[in-house]
């Protein structure tokens, strides 16, 4: 199939496609990878969906571009035509040029030429993209043997060694013979970019590559990414939905909408300049960690068009708060913004939009709610949740038939705090810090619990009959991080609401007057009831997962990493939806999450965890703004702001590895393995962090505070545990991008 | 709560986009959709469908029956009398591979059919209680699938159920012997799907609600593996004829004067030489059974399973609209 036949088969003819396709015919000639006119279509259970819709794109080498969009604006689709790896049931048209040559159309035999070769793909679940029988020097020497099948097999392993050392992984030459198991999840990406990157190759697709892994491990990944650049000089395509990701790292960014690119141009033009009101929006919708102002997110309204219908006016119009008639009709085609330059945006009011306006007005997000508790102060609010010295240890043993104990997880290690009326508490850590067990701890609600929780002044020691715990139950909802997995597929929405109302005894009457209001309290159609989850958007689902957790008027409710899995779009609506239930119903809310922007905009105080230890609690300002204890910097510090100049030039601390297994913990600081300033200090300093545990301290105003406000000074709502929080940073886990290296050339 | 209680113009916006579009398609319309474009399938069922309506309809075209001997033609081949020839003893084999095709057809569905519901509800009961009941269910699960099956059968339906024998028609004892036999694999399986159930988001949401454990097994889990039932019940039928048909051929399953497909395949064995009718007609449409629901299993797997690839191609169906555009035109 080459390009000439099916131009001429794809029907309707669209004057800006032929025009489009003409002018790639003249693309730079230095350009790595073009691609023209690329067209994908898939057949589904309604017809045919135009997944990719005339999609343009020039690599130059040793740059970098992000292609963005929502999930389902075809960014992968994109990336995989480019490989050949969609199914054959697929139609793809179009042309895919590499150093000129045309790759679309070629055998899947002889795209083997290509792939791994000159075209390398780093995917985004590390967990399932090694083979998990064969070692990682294995696999790394396969993709050196099939392009270089002359290469010695003594050359090979040298050069994985190399590689493997490249991308960061300590002691390379023994872990050539380690098996993918062996390595964490940040490590096996980073065999992932070693293996990807083992041939040279000149481009280098990289599919939302951090997604699935820790904030810390995140930044570890986009550095090696960065180095894997450096050392290969090969073009990146670096496909996210997350902003912040793209802001630092890429040069050239491509929004992507419906399938079809909306704006494309230099990263500080789309950062700074937005000229779409798509871009526009999904930059307002992503809360930013670095920012203390409260302001209520921008939610893009409604879903992405359905592909099925070639869109007759701009596809982004139902969605626009801009659109007028003129907007309907035609789609409008990428044209430049300023008559000359790169960026260029598909809106016809592009000349109208740019840095100066204010995303707040285009989208109209709503005011920022007030709960009436705001105005009483913390201390005199009544507690609804309370810790006291909670533990959750696991024993760890070994043997088969007679067990051995040879340690102890712990899990949670004596944590305690409380939460007040109408407050919104935190907690964020990497993923195995015991976040998610403090929460399964309070959900138990159990007599054997080592430590005390209390429930709306039912504590579990005292009464853990069968009547207390639903009294409890009325008192805690939770809503889980998998809208999908936490309906019954099985059951509609009617019933889904219903079962809580049953339990509580309520007859049938009641409970419908109840569904109704709760349909109207989240925001979804009453008339909805009756339909089953899976013909919801993932959005609607999280919000009948909050319907049911406020159908029994609970006082707290527990959310675990309630948007991590929705787009960032939809994300800011859900966002906005729990800020406006917690200001009308005096709701507390209980937040467990990765994400430190949704947690600063969302929380009133929050908790950093630390294998399973509070190491710094307190006022999210004073936390976020002033942070104590070196892992909550390094955690901020490790989080992308997409603000691309910011990004450029900010410090970051890198931690070095994973978070160590529980039995490998020290005695002392559990932080001191990784921790940058511990790394730093004199061997005497550096005892007392080893032996001692450090207690959480509050933060005093200094002395010249003090002495301001002439009068004894409350501590701050801010308390940290570490011994050396002012010493100073071990300098190998300091980065900084200089910006010219960045844009070198 | 004014402001709460305006609809959100998303969830309009989606209900518009719901409506107008046909995106809502009924999840019974889907599988049934995804079978039928599976042509095996649809020729698998078809064919299991005409054979069950011949074992019961198939005795009205013809005057003979399965024991009846007709002096005058004996082992003679297929004939105008006698459509598929007769037996060594003059016996009709038409009216025989009827009756016989019946009996298997009944043991397939019974044994299908009842051995999925034994499991069901033994691997659903494992999975709730757990522990210590879970051990002993689980040893005598263990033991029942190391026993060898085929040696009871043979004691069971010849020397040592002599007062059995007595009561019970030869099928009937089959059957029962079968069942106790054919459960295990699968009541293992619906054990660790439920296991991997209760795990899940859902169930736990209810749990933290305070809904009481037997409740969520009968709402929560057996509706969502009635898909997995569905499959083993094909699967099951399918094992339950080839069981049958096997120990008929050795000799220890259905007796004379009942009839068996088995049991026709295995008495004409030593005779497929001098009367090869006898051999090839029974075997014939044992095959057209078990192919039948070996080809509407596949069918059926990628009609249930929502992860199908079973979506045709995009050209084939770009075809198809232009062709239904030139004809509206």
């Amino acid at each position: 199939m080459s390009s000439e036949t099916t131009t001429g088969a794809t029907g309707p003819a669209r004057p800006e496609v032929e025009r489009l396709h003409v002018a790639g015919l003249h693309a730079p000639a230095d350009a790595v990878l073009s691609v023209r006119d690329l067209n994908v279509r898939f057949n589904s259970e309604n017809g045919v969906v135009h997944a990719v819709r005339g999609v343009d794109l020039d690599l130059m080498p040793g740059k970098t571009l992000g292609i963005v969009g929502e999930s389902g604006s075809g960014k992968s689709v994109t990336s995989l035509a480019i490989m050949g790896l969609l199914p054959s049931t697929a139609e793809v048209s179009g042309s895919v040029r590499l150093k000129g040559r045309e790759l679309l159309g070629l055998s899947d035999k002889a795209m083997c030429e290509y792939r791994g070769n000159e075209l390398a793909m780093v995917f985004q679940d590390p967990l399932s993209s090694l083979t998990p029988v064969f070692t990682v020097g294995t696999q790394i020497i396969e993709a050196l043997t099939i392009h270089h099948p002359a290469m010695s097999r003594k050359a090979k392993e040298a050069r994985a060694v190399e590689l493997l050392a490249m991308v960061g992984i300590p002691s390379p030459k023994d872990r050539l013979r380690a098996f993918p198991h062996e390595f964490s999840g940040g490590m096996r990406q980073r065999v992932m970019i070693a293996i990807a990157i083992a041939n040279n190759p000149r481009v280098l697709i990289a599919d939302e590559p951090t997604t699935a892994l820790d904030v810390t491990i995140q930044a570890q990944v986009l550095e090696v990414l960065h180095t894997a650049q450096e050392e290969t000089g090969a073009a990146v395509v670096m496909i996210t939905h997350d902003l912040g990701v793209v802001a630092g790292m890429a040069d050239d960014i491509m929004v992507m909408y419906a399938g079809k690119p909306v704006e494309t141009g230099a990263v500080d033009d789309i950062y700074y300049d937005p000229r779409m009101p798509y871009t526009m929006g999904l930059l307002g919708a992503v809360p930013r960690v670095d920012v203390a102002e409260k302001s209520s997110l921008v939610p893009i309204e409604g879903m992405p068009p359905n592909l099925l219908n070639t869109p007759t006016g701009c596809s982004f119009a139902p969605r626009c708060p801009l659109a007028s008639d003129a907007c309907l009709d035609g789609e409008p085609a990428l044209a430049s913004v300023d008559g000359q330059g790169l960026h260029s945006a598909a809106c016809i009011k592009s000349d109208a939009l740019g840095g100066d306006v204010d995303v707040h007005d285009v989208f109209a997000a709503p005011p920022v709610p007030v709960s009436r508790f705001d105005a009483v102060p913390r201390a005199e609010r009544t507690t609804v949740l309370q810790l006291k010295d909670v533990k959750k240890h696991f024993p760890l043993t070994r043997g088969a038939l007679i067990k051995r104990r040879i340690g102890t997880v712990k899990a949670v290690d004596g944590v305690s705090f409380d939460i007040r009326e109408g407050e919104c508490f935190s907690i964020v850590g990497e993923s195995g810090s015991g976040k998610t067990t403090t929460l399964l701890e309070i959900m138990e609600f159990h007599q054997d619990q080592d430590g005390e929780v209390v429930i709306g002044g039912l504590s579990n020691k005292q009464a853990a009959d069968a009547k207390t715990k639903a009294r409890m139950r009325r008192e805690l909802q939770m809503v889980f991080q998998d809208p999908t997995g936490a309906l019954d597929p099985r059951f509609t929405v009617y019933e889904v609401l219903a079962e809580p109302l049953q339990n509580a005894g309520m007859d049938r009457a009641a409970i419908r007057k109840r569904i109704m209001e709760l349909m109207k309290l989240v925001g979804l159609q009453p008339d909805h009831v009756n339909r089953f989850p899976n013909q919801f958007s993932g959005g609607q689902r999280q919000r009948i997962g909050i319907a049911r957790a406020l159908a029994v008027n609970p006082k707290l409710v527990v959310l675990d990493e309630p948007v991590s899995a929705l787009d960032v779009s939809v994300q800011a609506g859900v966002i906005n939806l729990l800020d406006h239930l917690r200001a009308e119903l005096g709701l507390s809310y209980l937040l467990v999450a990765h994400d430190l922007s949704v947690v600063r905009h969302i929380s009133n105080r929050v908790a950093v965890m630390y294998l399973g230890k509070i190491v710094e609690i307190g006022e999210v300002d004073r936390v976020f703004d002033n942070p104590r204890h070196p892992y909550t910097r390094a955690l901020l510090s490790a989080i992308p702001v997409p603000d691309p100049r910011l990004e450029r030039t900010r410090e970051r601390i890198i931690l070095q590895g994973d978070l160590p297994s529980p039995l490998q913990a020290p005695k002392g600081c559990n932080f001191a393995t990784r921790c940058p300033v511990f790394a730093a200090l004199p061997p005497a300093k550096q005892e007392k962090c080893l032996s001692l545990e450090p207690p959480l301290e509050s933060v005093r105003p200094s002395a010249a505070a003090q002495a301001l406000q002439n009068a004894p000074v409350h501590p701050y709502d801010q308390r940290f545990a570490c011994f050396f929080p002012d010493g100073a940073l071990d300098e190998d886990m300091l980065v900084v991008h200089e910006p010219a290296e960045n844009h070198a050339p | 709560m004014t402001n709460l209680n305006a609809v959100d113009p998303a969830a309009v916006a989606q209900d518009a986009h719901l409506e107008s579009a046909d995106v809502v398609i009924g999840k019974s319309t889907i599988i049934f959709r995804r079978f039928l474009r599976n042509k095996t399938a649809v020729a698998g069922l078809a064919i299991f469908l005409v054979l069950t309506l011949f074992s019961f309809i198939g005795g009205f075209f013809t005057p003979w029956d399965k024991e009846t001997i007709d002096p005058f033609n004996i082992g003679m081949p297929p004939s105008a009398e006698h459509f598929l020839g007769t037996s060594q003893a003059g016996i009709d084999l038409y009216a025989m591979t009827v009756e016989g095709t019946r009996i298997s057809i009944l043991i397939g569905l019974v044994v299908g059919l009842v051995s999925v519901l034994i499991a069901a509800v033994y691997g659903c009961t494992m999975a709730y209680f757990g522990g210590n009941v879970d051990k002993v269910m689980l040893f005598v699960l263990e033991a029942l699938i190391m026993m060898p099956a085929l040696l009871v059968v043979a004691v069971a339906t010849s020397g040592g159920g002599a007062g059995l024998k007595r009561d019970l028609p030869s099928w009937l004892l089959l059957i029962i012997v079968l069942l106790v036999f054919s459960w295990m694999g699968t009541a293992r399986l619906i054990r660790s799907m439920s296991m991997s159930l209760m795990q899940r988001d859902f169930v736990k949401a209810a749990q933290y609600m305070g809904v009481p454990p037997r409740r969520i097994v009968w709402r929560h889990l057996v509706p969502n593996i009635g898909s997995l039932l569905i499959l083993d019940i094909t699967r099951g039928v399918t094992a339950a004829i080839l069981a049958e048909v096997a120990f008929s051929f050795i000799g220890i399953g259905i007796k004379v004067p009942d009839v068996s497909l088995g049991v026709l395949i295995g008495g004409a064995t030593s005779q497929v030489q001098t009367f090869p009718w006898m051999f090839w007609v029974p075997l014939t449409v044992m095959f057209l059974l078990t192919g039948s629901l070996a080809m509407m299993n596949d069918g059926l797997r990628d009609a249930f399973d929502p992860s199908s690839s079973s979506t045709g191609e995009a050209r084939q169906a770009k075809i198809r609209k232009t062709r239904a555009e030139k004809k509206t035109a």
